[in-house]
């Protein structure tokens, strides 16, 4: 696990720990980056989003680059389905709330909260039946 | 500040040294060998400037400890830094293609 200068001990394990949860809660693989996305952002994302291989199709990547004050949250086409667009709108509206008040790893924590939230379980036919 | 304090606390001696001088006297009362201007600075200013170091070092120990941290509008120079990433992240970023038929949002602060 990466341990850098700008997050505190206890900052990295509430980040993840909000992953575990985000990824228990969902089902998806959850991933973030903190750190440059150099000038164009979205490219930089998700390029980053296929790094992650095999299991980049059910992965959820969230991305901020502090300097450049831009986030970036990339679902994979099996995630999509998942988690829509509009629920990823709200979980970067979430972060950006804490992350505009200085709060890197607050704004980190209650974004994948409001993702885990609003990600929807598809109805599976036969399997979704109690 | 520095130099209010020590003043501040010579003024306070000065003005009170009628009240000490041996002019009332009482029956009984014992009013000892009086203070050297060493141990008299030593009580009025050295205790005070003692007090606020220790108070000074408390405050700034603590707030230096904390690290740096990111604040809004500053440069950011902090090392990157991937949770859930591949595990040979530089490798696997520079042999990866963007992915499509995903989705997501984007915002800006």
């Amino acid at each position: 696990m990466p341990t850098g200068d700008v997050f505190t001990e206890r900052q990295a394990q509430d980040v993840e720990r909000a992953i575990a949860g985000a990824e228990t809660d969902t089902g998806l693989h959850f991933s973030v980056y903190v750190g440059p996305l150099g000038t164009s952002t979205r490219e930089k994302a998700l390029t980053l989003h296929g790094a992650l291989g095999d299991q980049a199709a059910r992965s959820v990547l969230v991305a901020v680059d502090p300097g450049l004050r831009q986030t970036e949250i990339i679902t994979g086409a099996d995630a999509k389905r998942f988690l829509d667009d509009h629920a990823a709108a709200l979980g970067a509206l979430a972060m950006t709330t804490q992350l505009s008040a200085g709060d890197l790893a607050g704004g980190l924590v209650n974004g994948l909260r409001t993702l885990a939230e609003h990600a929807r379980h598809p109805q599976t036919l036969h399997l979704d039946q109690p | 500040m520095t130099t209010f304090v020590p003043m501040s606390a010579l003024l306070v001696t000065v003005l009170a040294s009628p009240a000490f001088a041996a002019q009332h006297r009482y029956e009984g009362d014992d009013p000892g060998p009086g203070l050297t201007a060493v141990e008299t600075l030593g009580l009025f200013v050295g205790i005070p400037a003692l007090v606020i170091a220790v108070v000074y070092v408390l405050v700034f120990v603590g707030t230096g400890s904390r690290g740096p941290r990111y604040r809004p509008g500053v440069a950011w120079r902090g090392a990157a830094q991937w949770w859930g990433g591949p595990v040979d992240a530089e490798r696997a970023v520079q042999s990866a293609q963007p992915t499509h038929g995903g989705g997501g949002a984007r915002a800006h602060w």
